[in-house]
C-alpha cells in the first residue's frame, strides 16, 4: 500500500513539475538569424559565432533553402513556433507584401548610407542587402575570339548585332565539326521556370530604363500590358531558343545548363553570377554582356539584390540585430566573411576586395561602371512568374506554340492581373 | 487563454482602425466561431479531463470514494440509472468508470490530433488565413470555395487528375495482376521474381522521378530515331511518362495482395474445373478471378488514393511540368481569350500545395484540400460499394 502511494505522489510530482515547466523562463542573449542561402551557412555561422563571441550574444544562423528546404514554407512554420526568428529573408516586393507586419522599419543606421541598393518602401528603409548579384548573358571568350566575334562592340548591343554574333558562331561550329557545341545554353523546362519567368522576363520589366524606373512593374500589377516591349521581348526570345541548344532547351536541368558552358561547349549562357562555384575546373576567360531585351540600345546588365535581411519587428533583440547588420557592413571582418569567405558581391561602397571569381567579378565591374537595369521580377505578384508565365515560355520554346500565340498569352495572363 | 488571445486582439484591431462597428461586421461570425471552436476544444481538452483525472487522483490518495452514495436513498428512474450505471460499488458501475478512464488517453490525442486539426481546417478555409496573420484572420463564409471554381488551373488539375487516376488504376491493377499470375506458376526462381518485382516500391518516390527523370530525358533520347524526343517534353506523353514510373514502382507491391489471394484459391475448385474441361481462359475468367475479387477491391481501392494524391513523383519527374495548352473545352468554359499554358502534370495535389505555399493563400489552399477529401471520400466509397457487390463468399 505504501508503494501504491509513493507512486502516486510521484505521478503528482511529476505533473506538477511539467505544469511549472510551462511557465516563460528568463532566457540568455539569443540571436536566431533563419536564411535561405544553404551554400554560404557554414561560413555565415563562423562569422556570427566569432561576432557573438565578441559581444557577448549566443547566436545561431538557421538555413533553409535550395532543393531540399522550401524557404517561404517553413517560415510559416518558424513564425507559428514559440521561438521566432530574429532576422530574417525577403526577396524584394513579394515578401514584404506578405511579411509586412512582421518588419522592423530601419532609421539612422550607418550601412543605409553606404549603399544604394537597400530595400525601401515608400520612403522607409525595411530590408539590408545580403549581396549583389547580376544576370546577363555570360560569353565564353575563347568561342567568341575563334569566332571572329568583336566582344568590345557587344557591350552596347542590338538584337540585330547578337543575331551576326550567333551566326558566326554557328559557321564557325559547322566548319570546325563542333556538332555537340552550343551557341547559347539556355533551359526553359519545368524546373528552370525561374530562368525564364523571372530573369528572362524582367528584361521586359526593366530593359532599357532608369534604374529607378518602376513604370512598367507598377502598371504590370494593374493588368496594363506595354505591347512594344512584349514584341521586343518575344523576339529577343525567339533569338535566343532558336540558337539554344535544344535538348537543355526543352528537358535541361539547371547541372545541364550550366555543365554545358563550364565545359567549354557554349558561347554564351544565359544564367547570373551564382554559377560562379561550377568554374573551378573551366579553363578560358569569361565575362558578362548584356542582354538584348530591347531593338537596340542594350547596355547594362541585371544587377540587384536578391534577398534583403530585415528585423522581426516583435522580437526582444533587435537592437542586437541592428548592431549584427551595421558590423557587417563597416566592419573589415564582416567584408572579409562577404567577399572572401561567402564569395558575394557585396552592396556596400565601402568594400574594397575584389571577388576572386570571374562572372562575380565581372558584376562587380559592370555595377561599379553604373551599367546596370533593375530587378523588378520579385516584385510581380507571388507565383505569377513561375506559376503563370514559366509554362507559357516553355512552349513557346519547344514550338507549341508561334510568337503571336505568345505574346497573347502573356498578354492575357497580365490583364488578368486586375 | 485563447478566448483572452481572441479579445486581445479585438483590442488590437480597434486600436488600429479605432471602429468597433466595422470591426463586428468583418469578424462578428468569425469571433463567434472561433469562440465556439476554441472553448469548446480547448475546455474538453485543457480544463474538464485534466480535472477529472485530478480529483479521482486526490481521491484515491486518500482512499476516498468520491462516487460512493447510497443509491436507494435516490427515487428519480434517471437517476437510478445514472446511479446504477455509473456510480456506487457494483460491478457494473466500477467497470464503466475504469472503462471511461482507460478511454481518456487515446480519446484525448484522437480529439486533438484527429477532430480538433479537421474542424480547425473547416474553419480556416473560410478565412483569409494567409500563414502569417494567425489569429487576425478574417472570417470570409464560403468566398474561397467559390473563388476555386473560377480557378482554371485548379478545374485543369482535377481535370487531369481524373484522367490519370483512372489510367493508373487499371495500368497498376493489370500489370500486377498478371505478374502474380506469373510468380505463382511453377517457376524456378520464383521468390527471387517476386522479391525483384517489389523492389522499386522500396525506392522514395523522390528519387525514383529523379532517376526516371534521367532515363526518359538523357538515356532513351540517345538511342535517337524515334525516341530521340523524350516522353517529358509534351503534356500527353508526360502524363503516361508519370504512369509508367508509377506503374513500375507500384504493380510489385499490388502482386503481393494478388499472390495473397491466388495461394487461397481452393485448389479442389480449380483440379474440379479442370476436369470439366475448362481451358485456361474460362478457368481465370470464372473460378479464379470471382473468388480474388476481394483482393481487387483491396488493391483498387489502394491504388485510387494513391493515384489522387500522387505528389512526390510528379514533384521530381517534372515539377508539374511540362507546359501545355489549356484545353479548348476548359477555356471557352472560362469565356478566355487566349489559350493559356498550364504544367500539364499539375495534379491536384501540387496544385493545393502551390495555391498555399507559392502564392501564400493558404485559406484557399485549405478549401481546396477539403473539397478534394470530399471528392475523393466520395470516389473511393462508390468504388468499395461497386466492387463489394461482384465478391463472392465461398
Amino acid at each position: 500500500m505504501k508503494l501504491k502511494k509513493l507512486v502516486l505522489l510521484v505521478i503528482m510530482l511529476l505533473a506538477v513539475s511539467s505544469l511549472a515547466a510551462c511557465t516563460p523562463k528568463k532566457e540568455a542573449k539569443t540571436l536566431i538569424i533563419f536564411q535561405n542561402k544553404v551554400e554560404i551557412n557554414d561560413v555565415l555561422t563562423t562569422y556570427a559565432t566569432a561576432w557573438g563571441a565578441a559581444n557577448d550574444v549566443t547566436v545561431t544562423v538557421k538555413t533553409c533553402g535550395g532543393d531540399a528546404c522550401a524557404y517561404g514554407t517553413q517560415i510559416l512554420a518558424e513564425f507559428q513556433a514559440e521561438k521566432q526568428p530574429d532576422i530574417f529573408v525577403i526577396e524584394g516586393m513579394g515578401g514584404y507584401n506578405i511579411y509586412k507586419d512582421k518588419m522592423m522599419e530601419f532609421s539612422g543606421d550607418a550601412w543605409i548610407s553606404n549603399t544604394d541598393l537597400e530595400f525601401k518602401v515608400g520612403g522607409k528603409v525595411f530590408g539590408f542587402p545580403v549581396a549583389v548579384e547580376g544576370w546577363g548573358m555570360a560569353y565564353n571568350k575563347k568561342i567568341l575570339d575563334a569566332a571572329g566575334v568583336d566582344i568590345e562592340a557587344l557591350k552596347d548591343v542590338s538584337q540585330a548585332e547578337y543575331k551576326e554574333a550567333f551566326i558566326k558562331i554557328q559557321a564557325y561550329y559547322d566548319a570546325n565539326s563542333m556538332s555537340d557545341y552550343a551557341v547559347v545554353s539556355m533551359a526553359a523546362a519545368s524546373g528552370m521556370y525561374w530562368v525564364t519567368g523571372l530573369h528572362n522576363f524582367n528584361g521586359y520589366l526593366s530593359a532599357g530604363l532608369d534604374y529607378a524606373d518602376n513604370s512598367v512593374i507598377a502598371n504590370l500589377n494593374n493588368g496594363i500590358v506595354d505591347e512594344a516591349r512584349l514584341a521586343q521581348l518575344a523576339e529577343w526570345f525567339d533569338l535566343l531558343k532558336m540558337y539554344g541548344d535544344q535538348a537543355i532547351l526543352t528537358t535541361g536541368t539547371y547541372d545541364d545548363q550550366v555543365g554545358k558552358f563550364a565545359d567549354g561547349k557554349a558561347a554564351f549562357l544565359h544564367q547570373g553570377n551564382w554559377t560562379d562555384s561550377s568554374y573551378a575546373d573551366s579553363d578560358f576567360e569569361m565575362g558578362y554582356l548584356p542582354h538584348a531585351t530591347m531593338t537596340e540600345g542594350n547596355d547594362s546588365i541585371f544587377i540587384g539584390a536578391p534577398s534583403y535581411y530585415v528585423i522581426n519587428k516583435g522580437s526582444k533583440m533587435t537592437d542586437v540585430a541592428k548592431a549584427f547588420l551595421n558590423d557587417l557592413a563597416a566592419s573589415a571582418a564582416g567584408h572579409d566573411y562577404m567577399v572572401n569567405k561567402a564569395h558575394m558581391v557585396p552592396a556596400f561602397n565601402s568594400v574594397t576586395l575584389i571577388p576572386s571569381t570571374p562572372l562575380s567579378a565581372s558584376v562587380m565591374k559592370w555595377n561599379q561602371a553604373g551599367k546596370a537595369y533593375a530587378w523588378w521580377q520579385n516584385d510581380m505578384p507571388s507565383g505569377f512568374g513561375m506559376d503563370t508565365l514559366g509554362p507559357i515560355y516553355e512552349l513557346f520554346a519547344k514550338g507549341t506554340t508561334t510568337k503571336a500565340e505568345f505574346i497573347a498569352q502573356i498578354k492575357t495572363a497580365i490583364e488578368g492581373l486586375k | 487563454m485563447f478566448l483572452f488571445q481572441g479579445a486581445q486582439n479585438e483590442l488590437n484591431y480597434i486600436a488600429v482602425y479605432g471602429n468597433l462597428s466595422t470591426f463586428e461586421k468583418e469578424n462578428g461570425l468569425k469571433t463567434l466561431m472561433q469562440k465556439i471552436l476554441y472553448g469548446v476544444i480547448s475546455g474538453v481538452m485543457f480544463i474538464i479531463i485534466p480535472f477529472i483525472a485530478l480529483i479521482a487522483l486526490i481521491a484515491r490518495l486518500f482512499k476516498i470514494d468520491i462516487y460512493a452514495f447510497d443509491p436507494m436513498k435516490q427515487r428519480k428512474p434517471i437517476a437510478t440509472y445514472v446511479v446504477s450505471r455509473w456510480m456506487g460499488n457494483s460491478g457494473k458501475a466500477q467497470h464503466n468508470r475504469t472503462f471511461s478512464l482507460f478511454l481518456m488517453p487515446s480519446l484525448s490525442a484522437f480529439s486533438l490530433f484527429v477532430m480538433f486539426t479537421f474542424f480547425h481546417g473547416i474553419f480556416l478555409s473560410m478565412t483569409n488565413w494567409d500563414g502569417l496573420n494567425t489569429g487576425k484572420e478574417i472570417f470570409v463564409g464560403l468566398s474561397n470555395y467559390m473563388s476555386m471554381f473560377r480557378d482554371y488551373g485548379f478545374v485543369y488539375s482535377l481535370y487531369k487528375t481524373i484522367i490519370y487516376s483512372v489510367l493508373n488504376i487499371f495500368a497498376i491493377n493489370i500489370v500486377a495482376f498478371f505478374l502474380a499470375i506469373l510468380v505463382t506458376q511453377n517457376l524456378k526462381l520464383k521468390n527471387l521474381y517476386r522479391a525483384g518485382f517489389f523492389l522499386p516500391n522500396l525506392i522514395g518516390g523522390l528519387v525514383l522521378g529523379y532517376i526516371w527523370q534521367f532515363i526518359f530525358n538523357r538515356a532513351i533520347t540517345s538511342l535517337g530515331g524515334s525516341f530521340a524526343t523524350s516522353l517529358l517534353v509534351n503534356g500527353d506523353s508526360a502524363l503516361l511518362g508519370l504512369i509508367i514510373v508509377i506503374t513500375w514502382q507500384y504493380a510489385g507491391y499490388i502482386m503481393m495482395i494478388y499472390i495473397a489471394a491466388l495461394q487461397n484459391v481452393p485448389q479442389d475448385l480449380v483440379e474440379a474445373s479442370k476436369i470439366d474441361g475448362a481451358n485456361a481462359y474460362q478457368r481465370l475468367r470464372t473460378v479464379i478471378l470471382p473468388l480474388v475479387a476481394q483482393a481487387f477491391t483491396v488493391s483498387m481501392f489502394l491504388t485510387l488514393v494513391t493515384s489522387f494524391k500522387q505528389y512526390d513523383t510528379v514533384i521530381s519527374l517534372t515539377n508539374g511540368g511540362p507546359g501545355t495548352l489549356l484545353p479548348q473545352w476548359i477555356t471557352s468554359w472560362f469565356g478566355l481569350a487566349a489559350r493559356p499554358a498550364v504544367g500539364s502534370n499539375n495534379l491536384i495535389a501540387l496544385n493545393i500545395y502551390q495555391e498555399a505555399f507559392a502564392r501564400y493563400q493558404l485559406g484557399v489552399g485549405q478549401a481546396k484540400a477539403i473539397v478534394f477529401f470530399v471528392f475523393l471520400l466520395a470516389v473511393s466509397l462508390l468504388q468499395v460499394y461497386y466492387n463489394k457487390r461482384k465478391e463472392v463468399e465461398l
